[in-house]
């Protein structure tokens, strides 16, 4: 597999979040510009009502006295425009020659006034290097001495407008903004609730024995039905195999080892006492022979076995004296060669492991076994003990022990060296897999003045014991 | 002593079968699992070998009845099978022993025999003591302190005659008899062979097998001189 | 002959400006080693402030004072003339005329100024935080006890009227009110005589007008004159003047009007680019402060919004509570107010009204 695939992605829950927050976070962006713009045209409508009533006020106040025209601008004009209380007010009150009556002289509005009609038409404009918006109003005279256009412009500052637009702004902003995390809320809860069944699904093949490959079954939604299909699929696949494998495995055994023994049994009573010098020289090899592929035999077996049931079989607290002499009465035959010292020591506590122990023991048999056929000359001991967080079984023996630089070939498989010949090299090969699948180690200690040592070390269990 | 041969393949059977008889064993050999069963049931044996892959019931089967009918006739079980998926193992089921096929037909004797020997020698704990010394004569086993040593048929006997009289002298003719009986041909020199590696598998024990000069042998409690 | 006459018109003109500029000027120099010097043209008489300005050096030693006076239209034209030129005119304005202020910030001319003090001003006194009223005067009648008999004392503005009507002879040319071609301020509490009650406005412009009203420029003219016997009356005069001033003449009293009165604050305008505006608020927040307005209230201005009026005034127990104060608000309606072409109507229908006008020599040309 790549690293690339392998990297880790992102939960599923946080991408919605992330797609939801960013959607939710655009929809209040635009939420918040519209409302930023109809605050702005409501504003401005409001109070260019105020503009435009000042303006026809100020243009109706005006009167021809004693034929002048004579502009007396109501107070009320002035205090309509002072609702917006923080704004700077300019007019211009121009007479029917185009000549300021009164007021500031130099307010202009955007679009000359001739060509301007409508009343209620307000501009933007700049008075005094201040945005305004202006709006202006016509009065008609027909006067005998005064007759044609006059006009009154009003301006105002945009400080009330632009208080009201912010203020109606910030409040749409804000009920943008409680919505929008409602509704991230009720979006982050409803993703939740709709991601339970994953998250059950997870869980229960987590929490699944690593062994079991019954199908899942837990209720999902029909979208991870295909899903959950699939993992029942390869379990159910998978399930075949390891049943077709232990029981090729189991077949093999049985199999290979009955007519095996058929054929040591018809060796041994063919016998060898009625036979030549030559004769018996062939019996012994065939008899030496058969024996090496009983071993070797068993030793695929179980090499097989172990393989198996370090990715089958439960771990479970044992003893690790227990196997350990279990291992040992197996592995010593009577018939050993009774000059030799073999002795087993344990301690007096019982120091527990999580392991299956028919792999530990056959790891324990195919050490000692080693130890037997290939160290020991004298003496052969088989020790347990434990320290705080291990627990180690020693195999020593007084032989020549194995040269430091093949320990590493040592524990391959079928790694032959010259003072071992004869030996498949499968024993430490089975212990080895056995120590890794129970998260220990196999290893060897030099030869020392007592002898070569082969430590098995597996870590201590520390839980309950039933 | 009579052995029930509880065994499905002709060749192997019929090695098993003549080897034991040739030591003078009568043996009743069955191939098939369910009439093995049944004959346990009114028959009595020293030993039975039962084979695992049973036509008619497997080994394990007729292992579970006859010690659910509180037979306690011990029981070497032969196997072919590998333990692939085995939870319990022979021992658990109440085998006194076993032995996976191929295996070598004299340690098939060998463990015959030492079933057999502990099956009439009695089940009550005997432990005997000197110094660290502990033999215990019903399961067989030697402890140095806590060093469980191996010891062969002849040497436990030995050191069993040694043990249960400490200090005592024993003559060399006195331990060929209590060892060979009167029957076996033997030696002094087989004495001396034995007691030498007596000697050298209770190295570091705290009592040592002292030779009395002319007289014969002791075991005498203490650290090595 | 009118060339030279011109001349002497400008002649005039200047002297008065210069003589202005040399003699109203006061210095008051830092009390401490000078750190800084604010500016202040104001059209309060220096007595007023006086003590406002020593208390102010006492809480701020570092600072010397340039008190410049002026008239409320003389410096409302030289502040005009410094904004449009972009020179500003001293730190501070205080003007009782705040319409002028207010249009001067409307114009551009002003600072806006924002300070805890400043939220303690009355939200009709403050105008887009760049004017601030910061007294309370009441445009109050004064008379001379000698010469108005206690059962012929006015108590509202139709009593005026109807006095000067029924006592037309007794009364003719001793009745004095300010000149509002001249004052400002007269200008300004006439105008919002007129918006009040049309009718009794003219009713009572027409009575002074017949009984021959005296106008003067200052209400300081009218109340020596009053004080002295020589008027009888005086109308719309500024209550800080007239109870100083009735402290000093016992013969002055004072009737605030109980139909309504109109009340004045004086305002405060910090120039734009004024090169110390910071004294310039350091000095209004004084103004504001509870400590400036305790000042003004013994020693300045006498009257309060809250408070109830000085002992020894007729009128209302409290002036906010009786509901008879009409304060000026400060706020866009002035600008009405300031209209020239409304300015010039109202002051040529007001010249009309009184056309049998009493006025100085000098003024009459």
């Amino acid at each position: 597999m790549h690293p690339e695939v392998a990297r880790k992605q992102p939960s599923l829950f946080a991408r919605l979040a992330r797609r939801i927050s960013f959607v939710l976070g655009i929809g209040a962006a635009l939420l918040v510009t519209a409302a930023w713009y109809y605050a702005e045209t409501a504003a401005n409508k409001a109070y260019d009502r105020l503009l435009v009533g000042a303006a026809l006020q100020m243009a109706e106040s005006l009167s021809v006295e004693d034929g002048i025209l004579t502009a007396r601008l109501p107070t009320s004009a002035f205090e309509l425009l002072g609702l917006a209380d923080r704004d700077r007010i300019f007019y211009r009150v121009i007479d029917t020659h185009g000549q300021t009556l009164t007021g500031y002289d130099d307010l202009k509005t955007p679009t000359p006034l001739e060509r301007a009609q409508d009343v209620l038409n307000v501009e933007e404009g700049f008075y005094k290097e201040e945005p305004v918006r202006i709006a202006h109003a016509t009065r008609v005279l027909a006067d005998p001495a005064v007759s044609g256009r006059a006009y009154v412009i009003v301006a105002q500052t945009n400080e009330a407008r632009l208080a009201l637009t912010r203020e109606l702004t910030l409040r749409a902003t804000i009920l943008v903004f409680v919505m929008s995390l409602l509704a991230f809320a009720g979006a982050m809860l409803a993703i939740r609730y709709a991601l339970q069944p994953v998250e059950r699904l997870g869980t229960e093949v987590r929490s699944r024995d690593p062994h079991d490959l019954t199908p899942v079954s837990v209720d999902v939604p029909r979208e991870l039905d295909p899903f959950v299909g699939s993992i029942n699929h390869f379990m159910g696949r998978l399930n075949e195999r390891v049943d077709l494998l232990q029981r090729f495995i189991a077949d093999a055994a049985h199999q290979i080892r009955t007519p095996l023994t058929a054929l040591t049994a018809q060796i041994d009573l063919l016998g060898a006492g009625r036979l030549d010098k030559a004769g018996r020289q062939h019996f012994d090899r065939v008899k030496e022979r058969t024996s090496e592929l009983s071993r070797l035999t068993n030793q695929l077996l179980s090499h097989a076995m172990v393989i198996h049931r370090a990715d089958s079989v439960q771990l479970e607290p044992v003893s690790l004296v227990d196997v350990a002499r279990r291992a040992y009465r197996a592995a010593i035959p009577i018939t050993v060669d009774p000059d030799i010292v073999i002795s087993f020591e344990a301690p007096d506590e019982r120091p527990i492991i999580l392991g299956d122990a028919v792999s530990l023991r056959e790891a324990i048999v195919n050490v000692i076994d080693n130890a037997l056929r290939h160290g020991t000359d004298q003496r052969l001991e088989v020790r347990v003990r434990a320290s705080a967080m291990q627990g180690f079984v020693e195999v020593e023996d007084d032989g020549p022990g194995i040269p430091p630089e093949s320990w590493a070939r040592a524990t391959q498989r079928f790694a032959t060296s010259k003072s071992h010949e004869g030996s498949s090299g499968l024993g430490f090969a089975i212990a080895q897999e056995v120590a890794k699948a129970h998260g220990g180690t196999l290893s060897f200690n030099a030869r020392g003045r007592k002898g070569f040592t082969v430590v098995l070390t597996v870590p201590l269990y520390k839980g309950e014991v039933k | 002593m009579r052995i029930l041969l509880v065994e499905d393949t002709l060749d192997v059977g019929e090695a098993i079968a003549r080897r034991f008889e040739a030591t003078g064993h009568a043996v009743d050999w069955e191939t098939n699992g369910r009439n093995a069963s049944e004959i346990i049931d009114f028959t009595e044996y020293a030993l039975v070998i039962l084979d695992v892959m049973l036509p008619g019931m497997d080994g394990f089967e007729i292992l579970k009845r006859i010690r659910k009918s509180g037979n306690i006739v011990p029981v070497l079980v032969l196997t072919a099978r590998s333990e692939i998926d085995d939870r319990v193992g022979a021992l658990d089921l109440g085998a006194d022993d076993y032995l996976v096929k191929p295996f070598d037909f004299r340690e098939l004797e060998a463990r015959a025999r030492v079933l057999m020997r502990r099956h009439t020698g009695g089940e009550a704990t005997n432990l005997i003591k000197c110094g660290d010394i502990a033999v215990d004569r019903a399961s067989r086993s030697v402890h140095v302190g806590k060093r469980e040593v191996q010891l062969k048929r002849r040497e436990l006997t030995l050191l069993e005659v040694l043990v249960a009289r400490p200090g005592r002298v024993f003559s060399k003719d006195e331990l060929l008899d209590q060892i060979f009986g009167f029957d076996e041909a033997a030696n002094a020199n087989a004495i001396e062979l034995y007691i030498g590696r007596l000697r050298k598998k209770l190295e570091g024990a705290r009592a040592n097998i002292v030779t009395v000069r002319g007289l014969g042998y002791q075991l005498v409690p203490g650290d090595a001189p | 002959m009118i060339r030279l006459f011109l001349v002497l018109i400008l002649a005039g003109l200047t002297t008065v400006q210069a003589f202005a500029a040399e003699d109203n000027k006061t210095e008051f120099s830092a009390p401490q080693s000078e750190t800084g010097k604010l500016t202040i043209y104001s059209t309060t008489d220096l007595p007023a402030m006086k003590p406002l300005i020593e208390d102010f050096q006492q809480t701020t030693p570092n600072v010397s004072i340039v008190y410049i006076e002026y008239l409320t239209n003389e410096l409302n034209a030289l502040a005009a003339e410094a904004c449009r030129k972009h020179q500003p005119l001293g730190d501070l304005l205080l003007s009782s005329s705040v319409d002028q202020l207010l249009k001067l910030a409307n114009d551009g001319c002003a600072t806006e100024h924002n300070s805890p003090e400043t939220l303690r001003v009355a939200e009709w006194a403050n105008w887009r935080d760049e004017v601030f009223g910061f007294t309370y005067e009441p445009a109050v009648f004064v008379y001379n006890s000698n010469k108005v008999p206690p059962a012929e004392v006015p108590r509202t503005h139709v009593e005026l009227a109807d006095l000067l009507r029924e006592r037309l002879d007794y009364y003719r040319g001793r009745v004095g009110t300010y000149d509002i071609r001249l004052s400002g301020i007269g200008y300004l509490l006439a105008f919002n005589d007129a918006r009040q009650t049309t009718t009794v406005f003219g009713r009572l412009l027409e009575s002074m007008a017949r009984a021959s009203a005296v106008a003067r420029c200052c209400t300081g003219e009218i109340l020596e004159e009053v004080a002295r016997g020589n008027l009888y009356i005086g109308y719309n005069m500024l209550g800080s003047y007239a109870y100083d001033a009735a402290q000093r003449h016992p013969d002055l009293r004072i009737v605030v009007p109980r139909d309504y009165t109109l009340v004045l604050s004086r305002g405060a305008l910090i120039p734009k680019g004024a090169a110390r505006a910071d004294l310039g608020a350091a000095f209004l927040d004084y103004l504001l402060s509870e400590r400036g307005q305790s000042v003004a209230r013994t020693n300045a201005f006498y009257f309060t919004e809250s408070g109830e009026l000085p002992p020894g005034v007729d009128g209302p127990q409290n002036l906010k509570e009786s509901g008879v104060a009409q304060p000026i608000r400060i706020g866009p309606a002035l600008l009405a107010v300031q209209d020239r072409a409304q300015r010039q109507r109202f002051i040529e229908d007001w010249a009309q009204s009184m056309i049998e006008l009493n006025s100085p020599a000098w003024m009459r040309e």
